[in-house]
């Protein structure tokens, strides 16, 4: 316990301190952060309904499209300031979620497809409702983060800020529930699920809360996404980027762990921006796809699992 | 506005024999691994654009393109068997990733060796018009495609229910220990499967080639199309397969009828979503998917 608090400071510190202190002055490098740990709250948030859960998504873009537009939305025509149009986006996405919801009762590969399929229907009402999206010419010029206390948001370091604590928030609810009695039934609703029934678990209802926690946090990150860029369109919005980039992120870090996906999504997403696109232009997600194959038959329990066990630390798999 | 719905009636049959030709490889290989091949769309897409090489580099036609594509297919889906049997722990999800990746890969291997140019035969006479009864209107492409998509079902069902290996892989599905004790080899048996299901997606491949456009996104498109006809049909149920993509394929030609072409997808969706809620066993499927 000693050991992982003085981490988990150190952690803080070198993302809140040293980082911006090293790349606050080069604004790509700062922005491509940004982008990665926006990929990083997705992340966490697919890992926390794979691993609490046991459900993988194939449909968190949809979360993440319904939570940018809500939020946009809000701020331009109801006039709603930044912050709480971001909390009305998570909500929004949870609202989004329970939709799905009667696919919780299919198990394993069904429900991955059913939220695949359920996925696809939010980029074409969003690019048929022109009325109230604007369909496929997207939204302009949305509101950027407010200045609190004189220091502007809105700037790629004032942004890096915002995101990093909804990260860290994030990871801390996850870190959270999974020590807590809920996180402890859900896992061994992962081992078996018919047994933990009889013992009066609340098997369905648990999964529900988890599905709407994980859609909550994929809305916010969106929604943050849609003023940081400024710009939305049902495709970008709805983009299977934000849907495939997380999974790989997951998987690489390590989807059982809190830090995996985090670490993953860093890794993964600095690698593919500053690696792979200047090797391949085009096609350039064929080596994340190989990265994931790879991952899934080497390590299907990701990098730090990984790295922990070189460190000579002994891990259960699922705690 | 009557012959309106039956043209679109006639349109979404002939539709669903083609959906039907996508959805029953990948209703196969979950019937004998339960396994979901995520890649299964871009392999029906792989044998479009290797019968699109063929006519412009050899000159041949799309049907005469058929055994190359057959090879080229049969070829990654054994590729993907051989990867899928690495998985040794939480194999039902683990494959499904996998196979999410694969797709991935197939996708942007497509966009690298074709580019994202949308591409088509230029043999036009399999886009002229076949003219039934005077009144109801399709495609040579379409005709010919729902035949040989009746004769492949009916194949598949007799190989299923009559020949040894056909039945093997109903043993393999339902209980793969006790087939193994009856001398039935399953890495045999499933390797079959992946095949059966590339001869599928190289059919389905032609037929999409022959009637429509291509470009790489589609591959991703038409595995959700096949799962969501999958799920529909009620999982494992090679007639209920058929009826469930003329049912999608009607849906679709109805929206497209009376509403609008972009809803299209969306009917489909909320098809599925519908029988998800009331009849999650599927259609036409029995029992639950419980336990």
């Amino acid at each position: 316990m000693q050991q992982r608090t003085i981490i988990t400071i150190g952690f803080v510190v070198l993302f809140y301190g040293a980082v911006p202190a090293a790349f606050g002055s080069t604004d790509y490098v700062i922005s491509s952060i940004v982008a990665a740990l926006t990929i990083a709250g997705t992340a966490v948030a697919w890992a926390l309904l794979g691993n609490l859960g046991g459900m993988v998504s194939f449909g968190h873009a949809a979360f993440f499209g319904v939570g940018a537009y809500v939020s946009a939305l809000l701020t331009m025509n109801a006039g709603w300031p930044v912050f709480a149009a971001i909390i009305a986006g998570g909500a929004g996405a949870s609202i989004a979620s329970v939709a799905i919801m009667p696919a919780l009762r299919l198990r394993g590969p069904y429900f991955a497809l059913a939220v695949l399929a359920y996925a696809g229907i939010f980029r074409i009402l969003a690019t048929e409702m022109e009325g109230i999206t604007r369909g496929a010419a997207g939204l302009l010029s949305i509101p950027r983060l407010p200045t609190i206390l004189g220091f502007d948001l809105g700037t790629n370091i004032g942004s890096y800020y915002v995101i990093l604590t909804i990260v860290l928030a994030a990871m801390a609810a996850y870190a959270w529930i999974r020590r807590s009695e809920i996180g402890f039934a859900l896992l061994a609703m992962h081992e078996t699920e018919d047994a933990t029934r009889i013992l009066g678990v609340p098997s369905t209802r648990l999964k529900a809360m988890m599905l709407v926690l994980s859609a909550f946090i994929t809305g916010i990150v969106g929604a943050f996404n849609a003023h940081h860029i400024s710009f939305l369109d049902p495709d970008y919005a709805f983009s299977g980027v934000w849907t495939v980039l997380p999974i790989v992120a997951a998987i690489f870090g390590g989807f059982r762990t809190v830090s995996g996906p985090f670490i993953g999504a860093l890794a993964i997403y600095l690698l593919d921006q500053f690696v792979f696109k200047s090797l391949l232009p085009t096609g350039h997600q064929i080596i994340l796809g190989a990265a994931l194959g790879t991952m899934i038959l080497l390590s299907p329990d990701g990098l730090v699992p990984l790295l922990g066990r070189g460190l000579g630390k002994k891990r259960h798999a699922a705690t | 506005m009557f012959e309106l719905g039956l043209q679109a009636i006639y349109s979404g049959v002939l539709t669903g024999g083609y959906y039907a030709l996508v959805a029953l490889g990948l209703a196969l290989v979950f019937g004998t691994m339960r396994v979901i091949n995520l890649a299964h769309g871009e392999l029906v897409l792989l044998a479009a654009y290797v019968a699109y090489s063929a006519e412009v580099h050899l000159a041949i036609s799309p049907i005469a393109a058929i055994p190359l594509s057959l090879v080229v297919v049969s070829l990654v889906a054994v590729l993907v068997y051989v990867l899928l049997s690495h998985i040794t722990r939480d194999r039902e999800l683990n494959s499904l990733i996998l196979t999410y990746g694969l797709g991935i890969v197939l996708t942007n291997l497509m966009l690298l060796i074709w580019s994202a140019d949308i591409r088509s035969t230029t043999a036009t006479w399999f886009q002229e018009g076949a003219v039934l009864g005077d009144t109801l209107y399709s495609s040579r492409s379409e005709v010919i495609f729902f035949l040989v998509s009746l004769v492949l079902v009916a194949g598949l069902w007799f190989w299923l229910t009559r020949s040894w290996h056909g039945r093997a892989v109903r043993a393999v599905s339902s209980n793969r220990d006790a087939a193994m004790l009856m001398g039935v080899n399953p890495r045999t048996t499933e390797v079959l499967s992946f095949l059966v299901a590339g001869l599928l997606a190289t059919f389905a491949g032609i037929a999409l080639y022959t009637g429509k456009t291509i470009d790489p996104p589609l591959g991703h498109a038409l595995t959700i199309k096949a799962f969501i006809i999958t799920v529909l049909a009620g999982m494992g149920s090679i007639p209920g397969v058929l009826l469930g993509a003329m049912l999608i394929g009607i849906t679709e030609a109805l929206t497209i009828s009376f509403v609008s072409t972009s809803l299209q997808d969306l009917a489909g969706m909320v098809l599925f979503l519908a029988v998800l809620l009331l009849r999650p066993q599927g259609l036409f499927g029995f029992g639950t998917r419980r336990g």
